[in-house]
């Protein structure tokens, strides 16, 4: 064996070590969900009992049709037009330039965005609420919409500016060269070279939008609007707690994302060999 | 290369980011700021208090214990998570074996929801029911630590979660850095017989500052917002020793209902994050432009 | 750095401003078309009905709160014309909800909460004097004083008791006789009962303070064995110490029992629900908890040899030592708005009048809850022996209950502080003298 061998294996061994204990807790919930809710919190080593209840209970509580579809329509919507808005304002902030060199004035709305990253959001919840109240949203999707927007911006921005002041010029010089407008230059030129960053960002929100928890249990408060992301929280009651409900729900919106995630992983990478700036 | 440009596109293309944002975050931080000098308790009319929260609070020694833990916990993230994701990065973007499959894999736990998350672990962590110990057991080792619950150890377990919690977010931004590094670098580094650790102590990680900055602004603005973590494992206790800033935050506003204090603690959670992250941000660049 | 200057002619800057302009929007067109599913809660019934909302801190009645599930489903059975949509959330949120809907004067019509946000709301404005509709549905003479008493404010009846919180210990006889151990009735004897027990093994007590610091409402009414109604008054005047001599005793002999290995050893770590959990599978030989888990408790594995016992006495205790906890829990309350719109307020006024018949209480008393009026229900004790044991226990000779929960008359701040300092002494990560001083720190 040679050498370049034997520190593939070594390295292919540890990242599958790596990646194993990375994933044993998950695989604990899984176990976890097939037992019964005693089991779960007296004695939760004995596989003995494995059974299905938790699941069959977690199907007739939660409305996963209706809580699927409105997780999918706010996603849908608040991460295109996060990054739109987004990506509109980090191309401004680094790839302009006004006549007289007002690099200070982009730094500064720059750094405006990004203290937006050191939010608690605990901290929006009152005012946000009575921003859609007066503005007549609450209850509709865009009570929602609309704080998830906002809560993406800043790390869309440090992102987006971060790979946009990495690019390099020569492309941009030569596409100028041909003639090629601001609008053109911004959305056909330097956007499909910044796929990659587009589509982890995308990820990342859908994620953000799929768990988020503390705007939804504030600004949802009809049962036909319910999210994914308080399901869990169905099964816990003044005085009692379905531990074994909560894992099987856990699992069935656990799997489907991690499923999901798993196939639109293959896009990024072929977003990236396309991207890539050789 | 820049696009030189009059005022009013650059206005236009900022707008729509900058008023949603501004309404959105902007505004809620402002009213935040003002009840924080009220004596507001969350329904009735308030009156003005002047710096008595702010008062109160440097004489709460809760207030300093959640500073101490959320200090460990970045201690930790800074110095263990980034180096670790970093590595981890790099492996996953090497020849190994499989590794298409390894990526979403390790990315899993980012996937899970943070009040999840702390419910996971506590099934694990647990002194008494959690498989931590039990592993321990069964290998052999007759100590129980009080992993959580306990005085001494929860916040540096909350920061083992924390890490187990955010890695795959960041071996994710790695990667994404690293595959948009220009091939032919390493190529020729390889050609010219540097060894992997000098590739990528020399070329690798200088190249990818930009991306070490983010992660590291991301990580260290992460840590002033830990909550559900905290919430779920240990609801910061016992007696409110493991709690950390904004658990503590949420506990003093909604639970004891001290509305005008709970904003006060926000206001302090929101500046020491922004200080932080943008302290890392200048630094990042000075290292960049150095 | 090469600098270009843009010659962009004019209709690209048009074209540019329509394409922000609908990008924005693709955001807000969102709102009014996909806003449909918010009015729809009436579900089923026609426009011209009243329909009422009751909120609770529950988010599935249906399992988690039967009693008043079953009596909203009978209102709306026995009420054609009227509808009460039963909502929840985890108690929490649902707390934090009420605050900012109080804010934002977007109150639900009936809903639960805590008496201290009670109390600020009422003093807001927040909520409906329920005096008027008590007389005029002629329920005064059904509430013993004590029920109301603790939602009034002058002459304000703000709130109205959801349930009655008859509170202490459940044992399991079968554990306590293959130990070798009696019943205790002194503090000396539990102490004695709990090292007996930790030595075979067996949790003593089981507790749980893991997002549940309130779980302590044993050693709540143990307050009041050492004088606290007496006392608490002149605490939130500030005229008395919570630091006093009485109290401190108290709090050593909860230390005392704590080093007796009282308690388990996840107990900072386990939910009041894992506590639970531990008693009904056979672990632990005690738990403190509330009439709540009577039902739970009879349906487990250990219900058939389970009794309920109000807790210890204190030789050295102040005043009555023979009390059982029987006091009202959190209050129903009612928005003030509802008085605008006359049949939302017949709608409600029927339905407090349902809730509290005799119709209504045996409903909950079905449901293994005790009834809040002085209505005494018909329980079939051979099938509910746990229940009916813990109903025994607040009728028994000699026995009676403070008026009130200690933690339910002081602030929200101040009830935060005495939950800390009873689990920080039974954790032991207090020592009695702070955790006296912590609580009357607390009062302001």
């Amino acid at each position: 064996m040679t050498v370049k061998n034997r520190t593939r294996w070594i390295a292919t061994g540890v990242a599958y070590l790596i990646t194993f204990v990375i994933l044993l807790p998950l695989l604990w919930l899984v176990l976890l969900s097939f037992q019964t809710n005693e089991n779960i919190l007296s004695n939760p080593f004995s596989p003995a009992h494995l059974n299905l209840a938790n699941y069959q209970q977690a199907m007739q509580t939660l409305n996963l049709l209706v809580m699927y579809k409105n997780t999918l329509i706010l996603a849908l919507v608040s991460v295109p037009a996060g990054l739109v808005v987004s990506y509109l304002a980090a191309f401004a902030l680094t790839r302009m330039v006004f006549r007289g060199g007002r690099r200070r004035v982009q730094n500064s709305v720059r750094y405006y965005f990004l203290a937006g990253l050191a939010v608690p959001v605990y901290i929006l919840l009152f005012p946000v609420y009575r921003l859609d109240i007066a503005m007549g949203l609450f209850g509709s999707y865009a009570a929602l919409i609309l704080p998830y927007i906002a809560v993406s911006i800043p790390f869309n921005i440090l992102l987006l500016t971060g790979f946009l002041r990495e690019f390099p010029e020569e492309i941009e010089q030569a596409a100028v060269i041909d003639g090629v407008g601001l609008w053109q230059m911004a959305w056909k030129v330097v956007f499909p070279l910044m796929r990659p960053v587009i589509a982890t960002l995308a990820i990342l929100n859908v994620i953000y939008v799929w768990n988020e928890f503390p705007f939804a249990v504030t600004l949802i408060n009809d049962p036909t609007m319910t999210t994914l992301s308080l399901g869990i929280s169905q099964f816990q009651g003044a005085y009692g707690a379905d531990y074994g409900a909560m894992m099987a729900s856990a699992t069935l919106v656990l799997v489907p994302q991690l499923a999901i995630y798993a196939l639109f992983q293959r896009q990024v990478i072929a977003g990236m060999t396309a991207g890539a700036i050789r | 290369m820049n696009w030189l440009t009059g005022r009013r596109r650059f206005t236009l293309m900022i707008a729509p980011a900058f008023l949603l944002y501004t309404l959105y975050m902007v505004y809620p931080i402002a009213y935040s700021v003002y009840y924080s000098f009220t004596d507001f308790d969350g329904v009735a009319e308030s009156g003005f208090a002047g710096l008595g929260n702010y008062r109160t609070m440097a004489r709460d020694a809760v207030f300093w214990t959640s500073m101490r833990n959320t200090g460990i916990i970045l201690a930790i993230a800074v110095l263990l998570l980034i180096p670790l994701a970093f590595l981890v990065a790099v492996l996953l973007s090497g020849n190994v074996k499989g590794s298409s499959v390894l990526r979403p894999l390790v990315f899993a736990p980012a996937i899970v929801a943070p009040i999840l998350v702390g419910l996971i672990w506590i099934f694990i962590l647990d002194p008494k029911i959690g498989l931590a110990n039990a592993l321990l057991v069964a290998v052999g080792v007759p100590a129980r630590p009080q992993w959580i619950g306990g005085t001494a150890l929860s916040p540096y377990s909350i920061a083992f979660v924390y890490l187990w919690q955010q890695i795959g977010f960041i071996v994710t931004v790695f990667y994404a850095g690293l595959k948009m590094l220009p091939k032919d670098v390493m190529e020729a580094s390889t050609l010219d017989g540097a060894s992997r650790f000098q590739q990528l102590r020399y070329i690798v990680v200088p190249m990818l500052q930009e991306t070490f900055g983010i992660c590291t602004a991301l990580v260290v603005t992460g840590v002033f917002k830990v909550f559900e973590l905290v919430y779920a494992l240990t609801g910061g206790g016992p007696v409110h020793l493991s709690e950390v800033m904004v658990s503590y935050m949420y506990h003093v506003t909604f639970t004891t209902l001290q509305y005008s204090y709970g904003m006060a603690l926000a206001v302090i959670v929101f500046l020491a994050g922004a200080v932080a992250s943008v302290t890392t941000l200048v630094v990042m660049r000075r290292r960049a432009a150095a | 750095m090469s600098t270009l200057t843009s010659t962009v002619a004019r209709p690209r800057t048009t074209r540019t401003r329509r394409l922000l302009i609908a990008a924005v929007a693709t955001v807000l067109v969102a709102s009014p078309l996909t806003a449909c599913g918010a009015a729809t809660t009436a579900g089923g019934k026609a426009a011209g009905d009243s329909v009422i909302t009751l909120s609770m801190h529950n988010p599935d009645s249906k399992t988690q709160d039967p009693a008043t599930y079953k009596i909203v489903e009978a209102f709306n059975a026995k009420n054609p014309t009227m509808k009460v949509n039963l909502v929840g959330q985890p108690v929490e949120q649902h707390e934090q909800q009420m605050t900012i809907a109080a804010q934002s004067d977007t109150l639900p019509d009936v809903f639960w909460v805590y008496n201290s946000l009670a109390q600020t709301m009422n003093k807001n404005g927040n909520l409906l004097d329920l005096t008027p509709v008590l007389a005029e549905s002629g329920l005064n003479g059904k509430f013993a004083p004590p029920m109301l008493a603790g939602f009034r404010n002058g002459a304000t009846q703000y709130g109205l008791p959801y349930q009655a919180l008859v509170t202490g210990f459940y044992y399991n006889k079968d554990l306590l006789a293959k130990n070798g151990v009696t019943l205790p009735a002194t503090f000396e004897e539990l102490v004695a009962a709990s090292k007996a027990l930790k030595a075979k093994g067996v949790v003593p007590i089981a507790q749980g303070s893991n997002n549940s610091a309130f779980s302590v409402w044993a050693f709540l009414t143990m307050l009041d064995r050492f004088g606290y109604e007496q006392k608490y008054p002149g605490m939130l005047l500030r005229a008395s110490s919570y630091d006093n001599p009485d109290f401190l005793r108290l709090y050593e002999h909860i230390d005392e029992l704590a080093a007796a290995g009282a308690f388990p050893s996840n107990m900072t770590t386990q939910t009041y629900v894992q506590a639970v959990a531990s008693f009904t599978s056979g672990q632990a030989a005690f738990v403190d908890t509330g009439v709540w888990d009577a039902a739970k408790i009879q349906q487990s594995p250990v219900g058939g040899s389970v009794g309920f016992w109000p807790g210890p006495t204190f030789s050295d205790g102040v005043g009555e030592q023979k009390l059982v906890m029987n006091a009202p829990s959190a209050p129903l309350v009612v928005s003030a708005k509802v008085k605008k719109d006359k049949k939302k307020y017949e709608a409600v006024k029927a339905f407090i009048s349902f809730y509290y018949s005799d119709e209504g209480q045996q409903i909950m008393a079905d449901n293994a809850q005790p009834p809040v009026t002085t209505y005494k229900p018909t329980v079939d004790a051979a099938k509910n022996p746990v229940f009916a044991d813990v109903l025994a226990a607040t009728t028994k000779p000699g026995w009676s209950s403070p008026q009130a929960q200690p933690d339910l008359v002081v602030s929200a701040e101040t009830a935060s502080a005495m939950y800390d300092s009873l689990y920080g002494v039974m954790s032991r990560s207090l020592s009695p003298k702070d955790a006296v001083q912590l609580v009357h720190r607390s009062f302001k």
